[in-house]
């Protein structure tokens, strides 16, 4: 018998259908605009674009004057991002199955201190760390910022990876336990395959948050050396002298595609964390 | 055996010791900030003593007579004087003459010490009085003493008698470094801008989180329920968006629907309207926009919950429901509803303590603007703190108002850990050892 796609289908949808389009109006304008703009040419007051151009990618091939270069920024958004993603997997991954399977002292304390540390308005620490960055010299360096963004990224990481672990059927582990391999060995060759949805999830959205963080850069590594897309972009948005939207979107997007292309490949994963994980 | 807990220790020290370094140390940080008056002005290090003008004004209502002292040069003959008088190229006389007779001594005005040089048997000329006098000109204004002894030893120096009561308070006039102060606290109890951005951040957690966050998110939920699955995947993707896009891009595309150049005014000039920012236009269109903004992100994740827990409610009960001629809206009422209730509780709770820390959009959008219209807690703490566009970054008050913050945040996540059975969330590992 072919499933029923739907509870109930003794109701004309066209109405619900109808209301839904015109409230998502507004988003579909905005993402549609954001492609179209970035190619095509349009006088200042018109809604429909009269031809195509790729004038608006210029920045691509020569840098802004007072900017810094694109490729550079780039590369550091990527180093930014990835560093924090595998110092929160490495971190985390080991620290979630301690708190699912082995005995520490004060384990109870270290989950409920971890549950209202992921519950935290984490971004108003920005402060003190600011303080404290500029006082161990570690103002405006990547390094910083990385270490300060997995930290706040690590309690959400830590809460996951000990979900995926308490479904992993300790058999598994007994069995290699029985066989004689110590409990790291344990871990590491046979219940860290069993989480690689766990990784993939937390890994993605570590990842897609890293590649997104506009505060901590901003605050924490605003010079050029060490620029990321985010304060890049911020940059052309609070300069007064030239609302070029054309170029910022372009900007834009070229920000947004990896996002939009690991979405598209990754969304059923991140979707795990979306649900009930990460703020805002 | 001891190893599986030896394993454990080691596996989690790495997330123990970021966690303190880069967490909860903060958190220690911003309590103990919070009792500072660190501002740029004063440093993050200790500071000096310096008597500058404006200290001497605070000085001034706490005891008038000296404050007006100080701020006079006074005239002490001391070997550094003597020296720079013997290099002015005069009669050598003058200068021994100075050093036998009144070295040491300390006169309170140019009136004073000239005379005195006038009187010398040397006699010298009125011009060179002047230049002679000028050597031993001991201002104690804006000279930098690095500890409270060398400030004192100074003072003494130049003749001024003070109680250590009223050395005290000179000390404490004259720091520049920060110091220890509970007036933050204070300053926000008392303050109306404090008061006004409390009911900006009230109103607008409240607006969001039940226009948006919670109502949005559930019609948007039941809508997509009663669609085709593909149909509704893609509404559900396109809501998605705003949460994935990265928060700059995100607001930049409703700068471009809303400013003067922007969509909206393209739109509205087709119409006859001239262009205008509709962003910052007025406080309500200010306000408008804003809760839009953070409602379309705060929908996606409420709308992925109450989807969820939709799809856990069993079909049976749909189809009996319709067998008894039940309406779709009797369905969302009788069925529905009162199995969202969890659901709708926990993302109640989660997006307030959310929307009470997040402050990216707005100060993306209108940064608190127009005036202070949307200017809400965390955003006016971190304006306060690192964005003051005064100039002098006030870090004592910033730390305290975050502080305030972190305290709800603490509270509100030790009632949802009570409210949401924290019990079984820490079951014992099921391998001991």
């Amino acid at each position: 018998m072919v499933e029923r796609a739907q509870p109930s289908a003794n109701y004309r949808s066209w109405p619900v259908l109808t209301a839904l389009t015109i409230v998502s109006l507004p988003l579909l304008l905005m993402y549609v605009y954001l492609f179209l703009d970035t190619v095509t040419v349009k006088p200042p007051d018109a809604l429909l674009p009269s031809g195509l151009t790729l004038n608006h990618w210029r920045f691509l091939w020569q840098t802004t004057a007072g900017k810094a270069n694109i490729w550079h920024v780039t590369l550091n958004t990527l180093l930014f991002s990835a560093c924090t993603t595998s110092l929160v997997l490495i971190v985390s991954s080991m620290a979630g199955y301690v708190l699912s399977r082995l005995n520490v002292p004060a384990r109870g304390f270290f989950l409920a201190g971890v549950m209202v540390l992921h519950a935290f308005p984490s971004v108003t620490l920005i402060i003190a760390i600011f303080i404290v960055l500029q006082m161990i010299g570690l103002y405006n360096s990547l390094i910083g910022v990385i270490l300060v963004k997995a930290a706040i990224d690590l309690p959400l990481g830590i809460w996951l990876m000990k979900g995926f672990y308490d479904t992993v059927p300790w058999e598994i582990e007994m069995a290699g336990v029985v066989d004689g391999a110590s409990r790291f060995r344990v871990w590491r060759s046979l219940v860290l395959p069993q989480v690689k949805p766990g990784i993939m999830a937390l890994g993605l959205f570590s990842f897609l948050s890293g590649w997104g963080e506009f505060i901590l850069p901003q605050v924490l590594a605003p010079g050029n050396q060490v620029q990321v897309l985010s304060v890049y972009l911020a940059g052309f948005l609070a300069d007064d002298n030239n609302y070029d939207f054309n170029m910022f979107k372009a900007v834009g997007l070229f920000y947004l595609i990896p996002v939009l292309i690991a979405y598209a490949l990754f969304n059923k994963y991140l979707m795990n964390i979306y649900g009930g994980g990460s703020k805002g | 055996m001891k190893s599986s807990r030896t394993l454990g220790l080691v596996m989690i020290a790495p997330a123990a010791v970021m966690i303190v370094l880069f967490f909860l140390m903060p958190v220690v940080l911003t309590a103990v900030f919070s009792m500072t008056n660190m501002t740029t002005a004063t440093g993050i290090s200790g500071g000096v003593y310096q008597i500058a003008p404006n200290s001497l004004i605070t000085l001034k209502s706490a005891m008038p007579e000296i404050a007006a002292e100080m701020a006079e040069p006074r005239y002490t003959i001391d070997e550094a004087g003597l020296k720079a008088v013997e290099g002015l190229g005069l009669a050598p006389a003058i200068a021994a003459e100075l050093r036998a007779k009144h070295a040491g001594e300390v006169f309170a005005t140019r009136r004073d010490v000239e005379r005195m040089i006038k009187d010398l048997t040397e006699r010298p000329s009125t011009r060179e009085v002047k230049q002679i006098s000028e050597q031993f000109n001991r201002s104690v204004l804006n000279t930098r003493f690095d500890s409270k002894e060398q400030l004192f030893s100074s003072l003494d120096g130049l003749g001024f008698k003070l109680t250590p009561e009223q050395k005290e308070t000179v000390a404490k006039t004259t720091y520049t470094g920060w110091t220890w102060t509970t007036d933050n606290f204070s300053r926000m109890a008392s303050s109306p801008d404090m008061a006004r951005v409390l009911f900006n951040t009230v109103l607008y957690v409240a607006l969001v989180l039940m226009l948006f966050n919670v109502g949005y998110a559930l019609l948007l939920a039941i809508w997509t329920h009663y669609m085709p699955p593909t149909r509704a995947s893609i509404f559900r993707g396109i809501w998605l968006l705003p949460r994935i896009t990265p928060v700059v891009i995100y607001v930049m595309l409703w700068k471009w629907l809303a400013w003067d150049s922007g969509f909206i005014s393209i739109l509205m000039g087709r119409f006859g309207y001239p262009p205008k920012n509709y962003l910052l236009d007025t406080a309500y269109n200010a306000w408008f926009f804003v809760v839009l903004i953070n409602g379309f992100i705060g929908a996606s994740m409420g709308m992925l919950v109450f989807s969820s827990a939709m799809k856990a409610i069993p079909k049976s009960q749909f189809y009996a429901s319709e067998v008894d001629g039940a309406s779709r809206w009797q369905q969302i009422r009788y069925i529905i509803l009162p199995q969202m209730r969890w659901p709708i509780l926990f993302v109640t709770c989660y997006q307030t303590l959310s929307l009470l820390a997040s402050f990216n959009e707005i100060l993306l959008a209108t940064n608190g603007g127009p005036g202070n219209a949307t200017e809400v807690w965390a955003l006016s703490a971190y304006h306060t703190a690192l964005r003051n566009y005064a100039g002098n970054l006030e870090y004592g008050l910033g730390a305290a108002m975050a502080l305030v913050l972190v305290v709800i945040g603490v509270v509100l996540s030790l009632l949802y850990l009570r409210v949401f059975n924290y019990g079984t969330l820490v079951a014992k590992p099921l391998i001991e050892d």
